[in-house]
């Protein structure tokens, strides 16, 4: 086990805590920053699509793991990212204005959404915000003269000046870049009034009012400092697909990003990674496993995701925690080792709340 | 003078009424006890003072303000805080956290300077942390300061709740049963700690409470409510010996 000694409240504030962990994520840097000499242009994309995924995973966990508000409609904030963007690229706008205002302005819808979403938390807030989704894809498909409608739209090459990011190396690099920020400023909000402000809501309502927190005010925030960072995620995902039709942006995607944080483990950051890790790569690896399978069994239709929602029950049923949560139990294990006991993280039912005040 | 006013104060439930015309004030440095048998709408006038309910006739002010209207998360900001009678913590986090978000309606930063957390973001935190170390040494929380608060026995909970409040430096504690669920000895360390609160800080209290040994050895006044009705209004000594008081908890 590791001890700290701690001499300066500084130590409890600064985003590394220690040596070990400034060490760690230094080498995981100096691994990301080099893994282009090594892989392949078809790893590098499906890494960048890894990171793009975990962009987005970074604002739902804001919305479901921090601020307990569960949404089944991210998607159409991806889509609003995505759709705005490559719009704005069109009419000829450079490509960092444009990616600034396809965040700005899914940040903006989902602060409205937010509004009419504050009377509802639960499972009437997720089917609110499918309803939402829903109406965005229609939107999608039949606003033609923006979006283009089924035919979809084609997405330009992203370039900054005559500066070209298209090729694989650069855009995984502003992919690595781009969700770096984002990892930076999530932390940062985490760390002060505010984010501890939305994590009060999570737990407590009444106690987060009685706290001088403004609920509509937080829940609002919370839903636009969300959706601008899955809009955010949508304009880069717009160039990894290319082209933009209304069927990149479906039901599927919402569930996708809801399983990608809960899969991961909910109310941590490290969780959106180990998540998008997972959304990301597990399709490959079931085209992997494909190959090996009898073909009566390979060629059954829907089998990808039949295998994501046994996953999401299987980790509902046996990890609430998720990834992140197996992997602290499995560090601590290995921390206290021959003294470890079973039923350190057992879970335990308390049932001392106050009855709800509606 | 008098800190907090309530006058003629109703609150109704369809054809219950919880509290009916209930008028009292509290003095300035007071530790001032409501007691009464259960259901006698002792819980439903603190949330009415902290404003969770919008009373149905009647009005509080609170320093010379009319609270009737003000929204509740501006009820923090005014200077009172409380705690709830079962303990509504945060229960996922750590007790430090818990404390820092009492300090919330101290913030001085904006979204754009937490995100960027720039220097005086770091200063403000550094301020938060001395000020919630303070509560911390004042209830002597210390071994518990990075648990969950999940994992933590009933007893420290309660603690963790009153010193939750006071990270907001309230000019008025409302606590609801603060003893509940503890042992003697807590109770008695409880005790202790009320007086501190009252005398080093100079908090004003109103306790919501049950245990009258607990009352009589705290509190400057005691009032005493039944069926939503104000019965008496006194001394510890005097109340206990009320006629009216006795005939609410004894019958006739």
């Amino acid at each position: 086990m590791r001890f700290i000694k701690k001499t300066h409240y500084n130590q409890d504030i600064q985003l590394f805590k220690h040596q070990g962990q400034l060490f760690w994520y230094g080498a995981l840097g100096v691994a990301l920053l080099l893994s282009p000499l090594v892989l392949s242009d078809f790893y590098l994309g499906e890494l960048s699509l890894v990171f793009i995924y975990a962009i987005a995973g970074i604002g739902l966990m804001l919305l479901t793991g921090y601020t307990g508000l569960v949404s089944l409609g991210h998607a159409a904030f991806l889509a609003i990212g995505a759709y705005t963007h490559a719009y704005l690229l069109a009419q000829g706008w450079p490509f960092p204005v444009s990616i600034l205002c396809a965040t700005l302005l899914s940040s903006l819808v989902g602060a409205i959404i937010g509004i009419p979403a504050l009377r509802m938390t639960g499972i009437y807030l997720a089917v609110a915000t499918l309803a939402f989704a829903i109406i965005v894809e229609q939107v999608l498909s039949h606003w033609v003269s923006v979006t283009g409608g089924f035919r979809g739209m084609a997405v330009e090459l992203p370039s900054i000046g005559s500066f070209s990011l298209d090729d694989s190396v650069t855009f995984y690099f502003l992919c690595l870049f781009i969700l770096t920020g984002c990892l930076f400023l999530a932390l940062n909000l985490l760390r002060t009034s505010t984010g501890r402000a939305m994590t009060a809501i999570r737990d407590s309502e009444i106690s987060a009012q009685s706290m001088g927190i403004h609920l509509a005010y937080t829940k609002t925030l919370a839903f636009g400092i969300s959706a601008g960072f899955t809009g955010l995620a949508g304009s880069l995902l717009a160039h990894k697909i290319g082209y933009l039709a209304p069927d990149s942006f479906t039901l599927l995607i919402s569930i996708q990003l809801l399983l990608m944080v809960v899969v991961g483990g909910l109310g941590s950051l490290h969780g959106v990674i180990y998540g998008a890790l997972f959304i990301g790569l597990l399709p490959q690896g079931l085209a992997l496993l494909r190959d090996t399978l009898p073909p009566a069994l390979a060629q059954i239709p829907g089998l990808e995701p039949g295998i994501f929602g046994l996953i999401l029950v299987l980790v509902l049923i046996y990890e609430p925690q998720g990834i992140y949560g197996r992997w602290l139990k499995i560090r601590s294990y290995f921390e206290e080792f021959p003294l470890y006991r079973k039923a350190t993280h057992k879970r335990q039912r308390s049932y001392l709340r106050t009855e709800r005040l509606k | 003078m008098s800190l907090l006013a309530a006058n003629n104060l109703s609150l109704s439930f369809g054809g219950v009424h919880a509290v009916e015309d209930v008028s009292f004030s509290v003095n300035k440095g007071e530790v001032f006890s409501i007691i009464g048998p259960n259901g006698a709408g002792k819980t439903t006038l603190f949330n009415l003072i902290s404003r969770i309910y919008d009373a149905s006739t009647g009005s509080i002010r609170f320093n010379e303000q009319d609270i009737s209207q003000v929204p509740t998360h501006r009820i923090a900001e005014l200077g009172i805080a409380r705690t709830f009678q079962n303990t509504e913590l945060f229960e996922q986090e750590t007790v430090l956290r818990n404390l820092l978000i009492g300090q919330h309606v101290h913030r001085r930063t904006n979204l754009l300077q937490e995100f960027l957390f720039l220097p005086s973001v770091r200063q403000q935190e550094l301020r938060f942390r001395k000020d919630v170390e303070d509560v911390i040494d004042l209830l002597d929380l210390q071994h518990y300061r990075h648990q969950v608060i999940a994992n933590l026995p009933y007893g420290v909970r309660k603690m963790v709740e009153v010193a939750r409040a006071l990270c907001l430096k309230p000019r008025l504690l409302l606590l609801d049963e603060p003893s509940s669920g503890l042992n003697p000895e807590e109770t008695e360390d409880l005790s202790f700690q009320i007086e501190d609160i009252n005398e080093e800080l100079g908090t004003t209290i109103i306790m919501v409470e049950h245990d009258m040994n607990l009352v009589s050895r705290t509190s400057t006044r005691v009032m005493a409510l039944a069926d939503g009705k104000l019965i008496a209004v006194g001394s510890p000594v005097e109340i206990q010996q009320h006629p009216e008081v006795l005939k609410a908890y004894l019958g006739e």
